[in-house]
């Protein structure tokens, strides 16, 4: 599996005599053994946000304001005053990396590597959170039903991911390279929130502290209902300011939050948002600095949203560069990417 | 098995070598350069797991920064809203290790992965390759210092088959001047050697040339206060907190002839001061040192030659132009032989005399009688010689020879024909003892690197290059390395680096060293060293402690030099020194009756054949109008009774 010491290893019951992959690199000889009919690939990086959610069409959406009307810019801190202190105790974020590793008969064969981890402020230090190692997991993604000769044995193993299942309608997905990629991206991407989800959870169970979490908490049911995990979504594809509330969105000054809304996904849970601008957008883009917070739904939401905010102001120091996505980015999570980046 | 402290890293552009290695640290971590560490490889070697041990030479410190710019912006370009961050930015410690010692020791691989311990005192002795000579049966361990690094104090051990010779020997110290270090570290150094030095290899001594200051002039004086953390270290290290038990002080007269030319002249001190004077017969032999090559020509050196073989300590019969019989025995017999040769010269008119133009005769005449004029006080007219004890030297004795007062044409005289006698007697194997150290400061001075060639260079760079054979040993120091002959520092098997000047470690012979250990070197604190040892495959620093001597200040404080004595005053204290039963009065009588020459050459032979009644000595000896002593001059004349005050006005008298 490639995994450090003190990161937990998902185990894989029949595995393989062989030792699991743990690397990209490994992954190229391993499946060569597998499918020798197959052609190696080398160093093919796959861009995850190119097939996967990241693609989906820009749009706005009306906020379901919990806050009393009109969808409206609130003063949280003073941007000029010196930043406060922050509530957030732990940082959580995943990273995914893909990599085409063979073809066999024009059909991609992806290794991918994804990873979760919460690291912990200890005295303003960053250190990899004790109540549950980080995951890392590397796992094979291909459409089982455009490759012959798999092995029972390979084919059945829980790290091996058909990426070619029936959907809800009984349909495969098409033979169309593309296609079968951007299937392999979005079963990766179900994979890392998956161990996210897991991650947060356990946080919630044994934490008091707050929990930064990178992205939204609406997956988790455990995670979405409580009072110390915090989502912060840096994309906005899907942006809550059609109508009046788009010219609030984009005027909002450094240091102010809109209005209160209600975000409740399909088939995920509900909770309550809001925008809340980090850093001055003068001179930039008009999302520049700009990021929607989660929490839970709660009576007090008013108060906890400005409190919430200006702990996410406060994370806004250090600066997270040299991270390209650092106007919107907590020096927290950077410090977690890097974690993930050198221990996957 | 105590808590690793670091892991090994590589990259492909820093990458490990099988001399040097990196690992990074915990920011708390007691690592510093310096620090002797022992890497634990993961995973064996033809069945071993393999240890290598390595000592910190270079230490970085960044963090995730790409550009300090970020910073900048990170707090507002305001330092002070620094400390309201929620968080600090991610940072390193990493360290570069040079290579100690790696074990097994084939085949030489590069520093793999592992775990990276802080070394524990055994580690250091393996690391240090110490474990070869502290073993039973070896056991020439001589403890220089104690290296500290977090709870590790171990007891650093050169080899005293290495400091002392056979194998290699000398011992070369480097250090600003004024900061107790070159002093203070040789005379631990001897100290140690004296404690330490195996008895199955024989006896040693110490030679020392104080060249400057009161430095040397205390040795067996104890140290006005010594810490509590010194003294630890002398227990740890097993040699006594004390000052030298059995030294021995030589400095000439001073160029009146009445006392010692040494700062050591108070009265408390004198019982183990000796004088050092030459006559005729020991100058002559190193002329060569006095002499420049325009006095010495081909010719003169002839005259020379002749003059020792053929003419000092002869018999030399009434002939030719001399008018009468001449045994030279002293300068003041040559002189009186040139005199008598280049009158009846002048006298025949005769150009040459047995070869010897006259001409030659006038010049060598001139820079031979003038030696006694500049060397006055060590070199006597009347062959007097108290000199040191070649033949008789002691076990773990100090020999202090100070010439710091002198002028620099006597230092050169002493140094090259003390070096040149022991030289002499340790080959023979008759100086008493089987190893000698010589300690010469200021070797910048005697054995520059550039400049002519010197006498005294010449001797120095004999001991280097050839004195371990004999067992002459040389432990030298000065403040510029750099500056000093090539071949003395390159001999000298050990090296010892107290603080250094930036200067001086901005030249080539300090590149070996990495910025970070030059950086160390040059703000040591009092006490630390530098070691290079030929066991030692990297410097090492080491504390040593104070010595437990009376410092030069503390003594010149304490003990401070007499004044210029007159004739009686020096006669009395000399003379007393080996009778008491010597007074004043019976001094007074005799410089009343006898002139000074006479006196001071009477107290020359007195001091040196230190007879138990030095009256009956002078009485037998002088000529007999010394007057037997009147009683009641022997003692103080009872002064009057004073008229006592009258009560009420002091001044009514």
């Amino acid at each position: 599996m490639g995994h450090r010491p003190g990161v937990s290893a998902k185990k894989q019951s029949g595995e393989d005599a062989r030792r699991w992959p743990g690397s990209a690199h490994e992954a190229r000889r391993f499946i060569l053994d597998e499918l020798p009919g197959g052609s190696p690939v080398e160093g093919l990086a796959i861009d995850g946000e190119r097939f996967g959610a990241g693609e989906a069409p820009p749009e706005l959406v009306v906020p379901e304001l919990i806050e009393p009307k009109p969808f409206r810019a609130i003063r949280v801190a003073e941007p000029k005053s010196v930043r406060g202190q922050s509530g957030f105790a732990g940082f959580l974020d995943g990273t995914q990396k893909l990599e085409l590793v063979n073809h066999e008969d024009g059909i991609s064969i992806v290794w991918a590597t994804v990873s979760a981890a919460i690291r912990a402020r200890v005295g303003r230090r960053m250190v990899a959170w004790g109540g549950r190692p980080p995951t890392v997991i590397g796992s094979f993604y291909f459409p089982f039903r455009y490759v012959s000769g798999l092995r029972g044995e390979f084919r059945n193993h829980p790290r091996v991911v058909d990426t070619a299942a029936a959907n809800e309608d009984g349909k495969f997905p098409s033979r169309h390279p593309a296609a079968l990629i951007e299937a392999a991206v979005k079963r990766v991407q179900q994979d890392r929130e998956k161990i996210e989800r897991e991650l947060a959870e356990a946080w919630c169970a044994s934490e008091k502290s707050a929990l930064y979490v990178d992205g939204s908490i609406t997956s988790s049911r455990i995670a979405s209902s409580s009072a110390i995990a915090v989502g912060v979504i840096k994309s906005h594809r899907r942006l809550y300011g059609e109508g009046d509330a788009f010219q609030v969105l984009v005027t909002l000054k450094a240091g102010e939050r809109t209005s209160i809304f209600r975000v409740a996904p399909e088939r995920r849970n509900p909770v309550a948002s809001w925008y809340l601008r980090l850093r001055s957008g003068a001179g930039h883009d008009a999302l520049f600095g700009l990021v929607r917070v989660e929490a839970s739904l709660s009576d007090d939401i008013s108060s906890r949203a400005d409190e919430i905010s200006r702990w996410i102001l406060a994370e806004g120091s250090p600066l997270a560069l040299p991270d390209g996505r650092w106007d919107k980015m907590a020096y927290g999570i950077r410090d977690t990417e890097e974690f993930l980046r050198a221990i996957s | 098995m105590s808590e690793p402290l670091g892991r090994v890293v590589a990259t492909e552009r820093k990458p490990n070598t099988p001399h040097e290695f990196h690992f990074w640290t915990s920011l708390d971590c007691p690592v510093g350069i310096g620090t002797i560490v022992r890497v634990d490889g993961a995973h064996p070697v033809d069945g071993r797991i393999p240890h290598i041990y390595g000592i910190v030479v270079e230490g970085f410190s960044y963090t995730d920064l790409q550009t300090p710019m970020h910073d900048v912006l990170s707090h507002d370009g305001s330092p002070s809203t620094a400390g309201f961050s929620a968080t600090e930015r991610s940072e390193i410690r990493l360290y570069t290790a040079a290579v100690l010692r790696q074990i097994p020791d084939e085949p030489l691989q590069p520093v793999p992965m592992g775990q990276v311990f802080l070394a524990a005192e055994e580690d250091v002795a393996v690391a240090l390759r110490m474990d070869g000579y502290l073993k039973e049966g070896a056991n020439t361990g001589i403890p220089i210092g104690v290296y500290r690094a977090g709870a590790t104090d171990s007891v650093i051990y050169l080899d005293a088959d290495f400091l002392l010779g056979p194998e290699a020997a000398h011992l070369n110290i480097s250090g600003m001047s004024g900061l107790a270090t070159k002093t203070s570290a040789v005379e631990w150094l001897i100290s140690s050697v004296f404690a330490h030095f195996p008895e199955s290899k024989g006896s040693i001594a110490a030679v020392c040339f104080n060249v400057k200051g009161p430095d040397l002039c205390y040795l067996d004086q104890p140290a006005v206060r010594l810490e509590d953390s010194d003294r630890a270290l002398y227990e740890k290290m097993g040699v006594k907190a004390g000052p030298f038990e059995n030294v021995t002080y030589f400095a000439p007269y001073t160029a009146k002839g009445f006392s010692l030319n040494t700062l050591r002249s108070n009265e408390a001190l004198l019982d183990n001061v000796t004088p050092l004077t030459w006559g005729l017969r020991e100058v002559l032999a190193y002329a060569e040192v006095l002499l420049n090559k325009d006095d010495i020509d081909a010719k003169a050196d002839a005259l020379i030659d002749f003059i020792s073989e053929r003419v000092v300590d002869r018999k030399m019969d009434r002939e030719g132009p001399l008018s009468r019989d001449h045994t030279v025995q002293s300068f003041g017999d040559l002189e009186a032989w040139f005199r008598d040769l280049l009158q009846g010269m002048e006298r025949a008119n005769m150009e040459s005399w047995r070869t010897h133009h006259v001409a030659t005769i006038r010049k060598v005449r001139n820079r031979l009688s003038n030696i006694s004029t500049r060397c006055a006080g060590l070199v006597t007219d009347t062959g007097d010689v108290s000199d040191l004890p070649f033949g008789s030297f002691e076990d773990r004795s100090v020999y202090v020879v100070d010439v710091a007062s002198l002028e620099e044409d006597a230092q050169d005289l002493i140094f090259a024909r003390i070096v040149s006698k022991l030289r002499e007697h340790l080959e023979r194997r008759d100086l008493g003892v089987k190893h000698l150290i010589v300690f010469v400061d200021e070797l910048n001075k005697y054995a520059p690197g550039d400049g002519h060639d010197t006498y005294v260079r010449k001797m120095l760079l004999d001991i280097a290059e050839r004195g371990r054979y004999l067992g002459l040993v040389l432990f030298s120091a000065q403040q510029f390395r750099s500056q000093v002959h090539r071949r003395v520092v390159g001999n000298s098997g050990t090296a010892l680096y107290g603080r250094m000047d930036g200067d001086e470690l901005a030249t080539p012979g300090y590149s070996v060293l990495s910025p970070a250990t030059r950086t160390k070197l040059a703000t040591l604190e009092r006490g630390q060293l530098m070691v290079r040892h030929p066991h030692f495959t990297q410097p090492i620093f080491v504390r040593f402690p104070r010595p437990a001597i009376l410092s030069g200040r503390e003594g010149a404080e304490r003990y401070p030099q007499a004044a210029e004595a007159t004739i009686e005053t020096a006669l009395y204290r000399s003379l007393r020194s080996l009778d008491s039963a010597i007074s004043l009065a019976w001094v007074k009588n005799l410089t009343s009756l006898y002139d000074e020459e006479e006196l001071l050459r009477m107290r020359n032979a007195a001091l040196l054949q230190k007879p138990p009644n030095v009256r009956a000595f002078f009485e037998k000896r002088l000529r007999s109008i010394i007057p037997a002593e009147d009683p009641t001059t022997a003692t103080r004349p009872v002064p009057a009774s004073l008229r006592p005050l009258p009560i009420g006005d002091p001044y009514d008298l």
